[in-house]
Parts: C-alpha cells; sequence; structure tokens
C-alpha cells in the first residue's frame, strides 16, 4: 500500500498478513510508519510496507471547543496579555496527540479559570517562537506593542514567553521602556501547560495579583520561589538569571533580592524590596540597539583569533573569569599564544567598547586585585562590575544605539537596577 | 458455591510486575526502603485544556482542585524527574527489553514503532498528573495460557511506570511517597475467559510463574499485583484491586459475587466501580470504575522502532516451568518439591554436587525446611549428615539448638546402633517384665531423644515384649 486516502484524525481498519487493526490514523514523523490510535488510548506504529488492506470508517470531525461568554467585569482592572511563544498556554487534542498554543480570551480562560477572578483579559499573539529565536528588533515590536497596550488603558501587561531567554529578554525590555507607568511582567512556565502539574497556572495567576494588587510599575519577571506549588516571586529584569535547565524555580536573582513573594491561594503579597519603580509617569521608549556586539567567554586555552572574530564590532562583553581575568601573561613557550592575545585585545580596544563580567555570576568585577586585572585595565577593559554578563551584553547594545557618546560613562552607572552597589552576604544563600 | 456456569460468571486479570535495577526514565534505584525522608514539596493539579468534554477527567480534576498533594522523596530513591522537574531520560533498556522479551513469549505482536503515551491520573500518584505507558505487545491468536478449566487468552502488554505510595491523608493534603514512583511495571491484561474463581488464581499463578523466569523481575511483597475484572449476568463491571495474597483471590470473588446476587435480589443496579480486596475476602467501595483512560503521546520522548537489532536482543530465558520439569527428572524428585526448590531459588545443583550422600527427596526436603535458617547452620547439619555423623531423625534437634545459639555436641546426638538397643530392651524387658511398652519406650526416649526414631523403636519392644 502506497497511498493513503485518510488523513489525521480519521476511524480507519487496516489489515496486515496477519492482524487487522482499527483506530484513529495520528500524524507520524517518520514516514515508513502508520500509527494509529487504538480503542484503548495508546498509539500503535506500524510499518506501511506491511499494510496489505486498508479502509475507511468514519471521516475525523473536528471537535470544537466549547463556546465560552466572557463576561467583561466593570469593577475588575484588565490585563494585557502578549505571547510571543513558548509553553505557557498550550493545549493537548486527545484525538490525534497534537499540541496547539491557545490564544483567544476564550481559550486561554478556559485553560486557567481563576483568571477571570482577578481581571479581564485582552490576548495577543506577538509571535510564535523560541525565545532562543529573539533578535534585538523583537524588543522593538514588543515596545510598540506595550504602547498600543497602554493607550487601551490596561492595568498592566504580561508576556508570555519561552523561559530559555525570558531573563535577557526582561532586562533588554527594562532598557528600551526608559520610563514605564504600568508594570510590564514576563512569565514563562517550566513544564508545558499540556499538563495537569505545570506551573504556568500558579504563575499566571501570581503575576495577575501582583499587577492588579500593586502600585509596582516598570519591567518584571514572575516565576515559582520553588519546588512548592505556593509562592511566586516577582524579579529583578536585570538581576534574574535562568540557572537551571528544568527546575520549575529556574529562576534566581543573582547579586540582589527577588522584589515580592505572592501567595496566590492566601491572596498575599509580600515585598521584599522597599525600593522599586511606582506607578506613575508617562511612557518613554528609547529601542534603538546595535547590531554589533558580542559576548566571549574564556576558557583555558584560547587563542588570538577568537578574540581577532570580534574586530569590527562596537562592543564586547568579556566574561571572564574569577574577578574579571583572561589568559595573559606568557610564562613559557606554551602560552606565547597569550601575547598574540593581548596584542589582539590592543588593537580590539581602540574601536570596541570592551567591558569586563565574571562567569562566576556572583560577586563584582574587580580588576585592581591582580596584575592581570591592572594589566587589562590599560588594554582599555572596563569593569562590568556586578552585572549578569548577559545583562551587560544587551545594556553595551543599547547604550550604543542610543547613547553612543555617552557609552563608556554609563555602562558603569546604574540605569534599571542592572547594578547594585551594595553586595551583601545574604545574596548567595 | 455457586453455578458460575449458570451465573455467566466472565473473569479478566490485569497482572502488574515491578522491573528491578533502575527506574524507567530516570537512574534512580528500584531499591524501595524509604527510610532517610530527603525531602517534602507540594503541589496542585489542575485541568488542562482539551479536557473539557471528557466528564470523567475534567471531574477528577474538579475535586483535585481542592486538593494538596505533598510529595516525600527518600535519599537514593527519588529525583527530579520524579519532583516533574526534569524530563524523563533515556529509556531503561532492560526493562525494555525484557518487556519485549515477554511479549515474545507470550507469542503477541510487537508494534513496528512504539511511542510512549501519557495517560491521565488526577488522583495525585503521579506527580507529573500522568503515568507514562506504552503498548509492547498485543495478542494474537497464539497467544493464551493453559490451565487446568481451559485457555485463557492474553490481550496485550504494556510498560508503565508505577505510581506514588500514598502515606497518608490529612483532610485535604494528600501525602505520597516519591520512591515507587517510576519503577517499569509490566502490565499483561488477559481476555475475559476466565470462568471460575478457581481458574483466575490458577491463571494468575501461572502468569506470575511464567514471570518469575526473568531474571530483571523484582521479587517480594508488592512487587505483583494481581487486579480481578469480573461481571455476572444482570451485573456490571467489577474491578478488585489490592490482594494481598494469592490464595484469597477464590474466596474474595465468591464475596463478591454474593454481594452482586444480593443487590439484584433486592432489585437494585450493581454500580461499575473499583474495589478493594480486604484481608478477609470481602471487598470495600474504592471508587467508581473509570471510563476509557485518556492518553496523548510523551513529547518528550521519542518514538522507539523496534527494529531488528534491538529484536535480536530479544532473547525468551529458560522458562521456570522448564526447570521445574528439569529437575525433577534429574534429581527423582516429586513436582512440588521441584518447584519449590525453583521458586525459591534454591541452588539445589550446588548442594546436591557438594552432599552426594544425601539422597535428593531428602535433601530438597531440608533445602527448603531451612530455607530461612543461617547458611552455615544448614550446612553443618548437611555436611554431619552427608559424613554419617547424625541421621536424619536428628536433624530438627541439632537444628533447634543451633537456634538457640547452643553449642552443639555431637556426641550427643551420634546415630544409634539398633542391635545395641534391641539387646539394652532386652535386657530391661528381663529385669523388669512387669513394664508395660509405653514404660519402656519412655526410659529409651529418655536416653536416646532426638537419636532414635520413635516408630522403629515401638516394632523393637513390641517384636521382643511378645517373644
Amino acid at each position: 500500500m502506497k497511498n493513503f486516502s485518510a488523513k489525521a484524525g480519521d476511524l480507519v481498519e487496516i489489515s496486515t498478513d496477519n492482524e487487522v487493526f482499527s483506530g484513529t490514523l495520528i500524524p507520524s514523523v517518520n514516514h515508513d510508519i502508520l500509527v494509529l490510535k487504538l480503542d484503548s488510548g495508546y498509539n500503535l506504529g506500524i510499518k506501511k510496507n506491511k499494510i496489505k488492506k486498508f479502509r475507511l470508517i468514519k471521516k475525523f470531525s473536528q471537535e470544537r471547543p466549547e463556546k465560552q461568554n466572557i463576561v467583561h467585569n466593570k469593577n475588575l482592572p484588565t490585563i494585557s496579555i502578549l505571547h510571543t511563544g513558548g509553553t505557557l498556554a498550550s493545549r493537548v487534542s486527545y484525538e490525534t496527540g497534537a499540541v496547539s498554543a491557545r490564544f483567544t480570551p476564550e481559550e486561554l480562560l478556559a485553560m486557567f479559570p481563576g483568571l477571570k477572578e482577578i481581571a479581564n483579559f485582552r490576548n495577543k499573539l506577538v509571535r510564535e517562537m523560541f525565545s532562543d529565536d529573539l533578535r534585538f528588533k523583537h524588543f522593538s515590536i514588543l515596545a510598540r506593542e506595550i504602547e498600543r497596550e497602554i493607550k487601551n488603558k490596561v492595568h498592566g501587561i504580561i508576556i508570555g514567553m519561552g523561559t530559555d531567554n525570558l531573563a535577557v529578554a526582561a532586562s533588554a525590555l527594562s532598557f528600551v521602556l526608559e520610563s514605564c507607568p504600568v508594570p510590564v511582567i514576563l512569565v514563562g512556565s517550566q513544564r508545558s501547560s499540556d499538563r495537569g502539574s505545570s506551573d504556568a497556572y500558579l504563575n499566571l495567576l501570581s503575576a495577575s495579583l501582583f499587577i492588579t494588587k500593586t502600585d509596582f510599575s516598570g519591567v518584571a519577571i514572575c516565576m515559582h520561589e520553588n519546588l512548592n506549588d505556593k509562592t511566586c516571586l516577582i524579579l529583578p529584569a536585570c538581576k534574574t538569571r535562568k540557572l537551571h535547565t528544568s527546575r520549575r524555580d529556574a529562576f534566581k536573582v543573582v547579586n540582589d533580592k527577588p522584589i515580592a513573594r505572592i501567595n496566590y491561594e492566601m491572596n498575599q503579597i509580600e515585598f521584599l524590596k522597599k525600593n522599586y519603580g511606582k506607578r506613575n509617569g508617562r511612557l518613554a521608549i528609547k529601542d534603538k540597539f546595535e547590531e554589533k556586539v558580542g559576548l566571549i567567554k574564556i576558557t583555558i586555552n584560547m587563542n588570538a583569533k577568537q578574540f581577532l572574530s570580534y574586530k569590527g564590532y562596537k562592543g564586547l562583553i568579556i566574561e571572564g573569569t574569577g574577578l574579571g581575568h583572561t589568559p595573559l601573561d606568557v610564562i613559557d613557550k606554551e602560552t606565547k599564544e597569550h601575547a598574540k592575545i593581548k596584542k589582539v585585545l590592543q588593537v580590539l580596544s581602540k574601536n570596541t567598547v570592551l567591558v569586563m563580567t565574571s562567569q562566576c555570576l556572583f560577586g563584582r568585577v574587580n580588576m585592581n586585585v591582580y596584575s592581570k586585572g591592572r594589566e587589562l585595565q590599560e588594554l582599555g577593559v572596563i569593569s562590568g562590575k556586578d552585572m549578569l554578563p548577559e545583562t551587560a551584553f544587551v545594556k553595551l547594545s543599547w547604550l550604543l544605539g542610543n547613547y553612543p557618546k555617552q557609552v563608556k560613562e554609563l555602562i558603569g552607572k546604574n540605569l534599571r537596577g542592572e547594578i547594585n552597589e551594595n553586595l551583601t552576604k545574604e545574596f548567595l544563600e | 458455591m455457586f453455578d458460575y456456569n449458570d451465573l455467566n460468571l466472565k473473569i479478566g486479570l490485569e497482572i502488574h510486575q515491578q522491573l528491578s535495577n533502575k527506574k524507567l526514565f530516570c537512574n534512580c534505584s528500584t531499591k524501595f526502603q524509604e527510610k532517610n525522608l530527603d525531602s517534602e514539596f507540594s503541589r496542585k493539579l489542575r485541568a488542562v485544556a482539551g479536557e473539557q468534554g471528557y466528564v470523567d477527567v475534567a471531574a477528577a480534576f474538579e475535586e483535585a482542585k481542592h486538593r494538596e498533594f505533598v510529595y516525600h522523596g527518600y535519599k537514593d530513591e527519588y529525583c527530579l524527574v520524579d519532583c516533574d522537574d526534569d524530563p524523563p531520560h533515556e529509556i531503561n533498556q532492560d526493562a525494555l527489553l525484557t518487556a519485549l522479551s515477554v511479549a515474545k513469549l507470550f507469542k503477541m505482536n510487537a508494534p513496528d514503532e512504539i511511542q510512549v503515551m501519557r495517560k491521565i491520573i488526577a488522583d495525585g500518584s503521579a506527580c507529573s498528573s500522568f503515568q507514562r505507558t506504552m503498548l509492547i505487545g498485543l495478542g494474537t491468536k497464539d497467544s493464551f495460557i493453559e490451565t487446568t478449566q481451559g485457555n485463557v487468552r492474553i490481550t496485550s502488554l504494556c510498560l508503565e511506570e508505577d505510581a506514588c505510595k500514598i502515606e497518608k491523608v490529612h483532610d485535604n493534603r494528600i501525602h505520597y511517597s516519591l520512591s515507587r514512583q517510576g519503577i517499569p511495571l509490566l502490565e499483561i491484561r488477559t481476555e475475559p475467559d476466565i470462568k471460575t474463581p478457581e481458574q483466575a488464581k490458577e491463571a494468575a499463578e501461572q502468569i506470575g510463574l511464567l514471570l518469575r523466569s526473568f531474571s530483571s523481575i523484582l521479587r517480594g511483597i508488592g512487587t505483583i499485583r494481581q487486579d480481578v475484572n469480573l461481571s455476572i449476568k444482570n451485573g456490571n463491571r467489577i474491578e478488585i484491586k489490592g490482594f494481598q495474597e494469592l490464595r484469597m483471590m477464590p474466596k474474595t470473588i465468591d464475596f463478591e459475587i454474593s454481594r452482586q446476587i444480593n443487590i439484584i435480589k433486592q432489585g437494585k443496579n450493581v454500580e461499575k466501580e473499583v474495589r478493594k480486596a480486604n484481608d478477609n475476602g470481602t471487598t470495600s467501595f474504592l471508587r467508581p470504575l473509570p471510563g476509557a483512560a485518556r492518553m496523548y503521546p510523551d513529547t518528550d520522548i521519542k518514538t522507539i522502532s523496534v527494529n531488528k537489532e534491538l529484536l535480536n536482543e530479544v532473547k525468551i530465558p529458560e522458562l521456570i516451568t522448564d526447570k521445574i520439569i528439569k529437575l525433577q527428572k534429574k534429581h527423582n524428585l516429586s513436582h512440588e518439591l521441584a518447584s519449590q526448590i525453583i521458586k525459591e531459588n534454591i541452588d539445589f545443583e550446588g548442594y546436591a554436587s557438594k552432599f552426594k550422600k544425601i539422597y535428593s527427596g531428602l535433601l530438597a526436603t531440608l533445602l527448603i525446611n531451612y530455607s530461612k535458617d543461617k547458611k552455615g547452620h544448614l550446612e553443618f547439619v548437611l555436611q554431619n549428615l552427608n559424613s554419617g555423623r547424625i541421621t536424619k531423625d536428628v536433624i530438627d534437634s541439632v537444628m533447634m539448638n543451633l537456634r538457640m545459639n547452643k553449642k552443639v555436641n555431637l556426641e550427643q546426638f551420634k546415630s544409634v546402633n539398633y542391635s545395641e538397643i534391641e539387646n539394652e530392651i532386652q535386657e530391661l524387658i528381663k529385669k523388669k517384665p512387669e513394664l508395660s511398652t509405653n514404660a519402656v519406650m519412655g526410659i529409651l526416649m529418655g536416653k536416646y531423644r532426638g537419636r532414635v526414631d520413635g516408630k522403629k523403636l515401638i516394632e523393637i519392644i513390641n517384636k521382643l515384649s511378645t517373644k
């Protein structure tokens, strides 16, 4: 049998030499395999070349989701959700097993019924993408969407995003929105919302509660505090990093404190930081980014060519070791390459802003302690202080785009909470 | 008790067998001690879009909404995969091969491509709200087991993850242990071909015995679980879970039949439900029978191609039933003894070659009777028996002494020369002819306790006193 006239979802009967199977046709990734969903619910893969007879029993009729009538509640504020993809809102079809994203307000409320007690929701699908595919331009697109929603008088904005670059996007947006009158909360989920145990539900409810119940404004992140489905944290946009590949509490604050803790079930919000942006002012967008900015991670055994590949770049973040170091010293014949590295850095620094951050993440860069650090400073490398490397990367690009003449002055200045001058011991505990 | 035929009794079985070594989708051990509590966290489960319209699933989640599930992780017995905080790792290849081998043994059809499914569970017993399961074999016309009351067809074989064990319930907080979650579990279903309670037990035993041929199955309490699905005329399908002992199965089924007959007599309807097997043979209501399972593919796991390379690795081990017959024939043992030796995994061949002078029937009996004693004690007894320093009649006494940690003086248990005893009895009768047989017996047993065969002694006394 070569041609099967049936489509996914159709009920069919197929015969091989010895057996007869009937079930629902399921889309198969493997072209040589036909997949049937049996009555028992199991999927059965059969080699197509074994099939001798094929019979269509019943055509698939599209299952229609129950239409929920959404009543606008005048007593509740309105929140706008801008979706960019990720696992926040997906739905599974038991007929075909396909998982698809859900973005209409009806669909979203069907998925998260608790939301309608908190606010009215507007939904917009901006992009359907992995956060790995983000380009600087997308921050500009998002900023314009935010502007439109603010004009629509929404009380706050939630951005649904894949978690991989969620923290980077949060810091980029916090630079783009130079002044923002409403809260813009980025929400993701580490376990897709097609399972009953998804963290999406609590993250979304907590973010919504936070938007409606507090005077916070500006960009932040809302994710699980720990493995319990109890509390979520509001995390500072520029000081948060995804530190675990899969845990629901993967997002951790580095060199700072979370802004607030939300216990949705108890309807409690506790601010952990006193200084945070309050609702006032107007929207100011600065959305230019310099494209030619890079980030290089320092390893042992590096060669000069790796640095040279950034020739022509306007900015380069160096993710150095420890207090902010690179290979630089020639101590024997094995380390001759380091002299070349030094030379390349010298050349680069003429036209490229070089900023040092640390791959330790926790703690601050200090290039005065060792002679190597001092030498790097002499070569023109600027300290990125306690900035996360990715935050420094978007900041440098944003500065080069919007304040090209003040880059060296502003890079070490705290603009959005990206630099913390008072590191205390509590941050790594 | 009942005319099962007239009742139109139909029984099908679901046998669940745990597999050993490591969990199905992570590296955690299947050793199940639950001793060192390592962490505890709580979760909520919520309905997922797509479940609307599926009343049973939706209802289950509706109930789950009001509950908090608390999971206990014990050291080395759980990891982030069990916490639903890490995607599943590669499938446990040993478990997959064992499952394919069992399918082959039952002459089932394996799919050309296996897809791991998520079966939705809303009671919290799976931290992720679903149990991963996959179809490994579908019954063919040759898939059946033979019982003394006819064949029972095998429907399907699945390989799945075991669920969490419930620890306690406090109002709306339900506590689960993560240790059992993820242990590979074979699920064998039969057709409702079973017609009597005894046949159900026999079929369950047979399947259990066949499974024991595979080296990677777990042994011990709770490692194999049998569910019974039964219906009678005018009744309804009932599932009975949680048999502590297989021998209670017929009694429990009979009780269930009476229960249903009573309901029918009162003109009421028998509700479809899941019932728990109690220790005394009765059953109690557990929950309504769930509708068809809601399943969808696990998108975290690639489909598994059942190709030639994989099938080449699928081997059926020597079956336990064959091992029993082989041992029985080789050593001229009874079927009973041979099967006990094999079931208890006793190294009979090893002992037989070491203690050649002990005849096999006795050796087998001793190995079974004293299988729970210290190996050193058993070896001591067998050695002395083999060398003729003691007779079989004193083994019990010697063993008793060893168990009480008494020093054993073999002189005391030295085998007795019956012709010497005969002389002694003759002397005694001559001296005190007034003594009754019992009295003579009493005197001699006092002296030779444990070293002589009582029966033989009576024979001698009777023989001599009638002279």
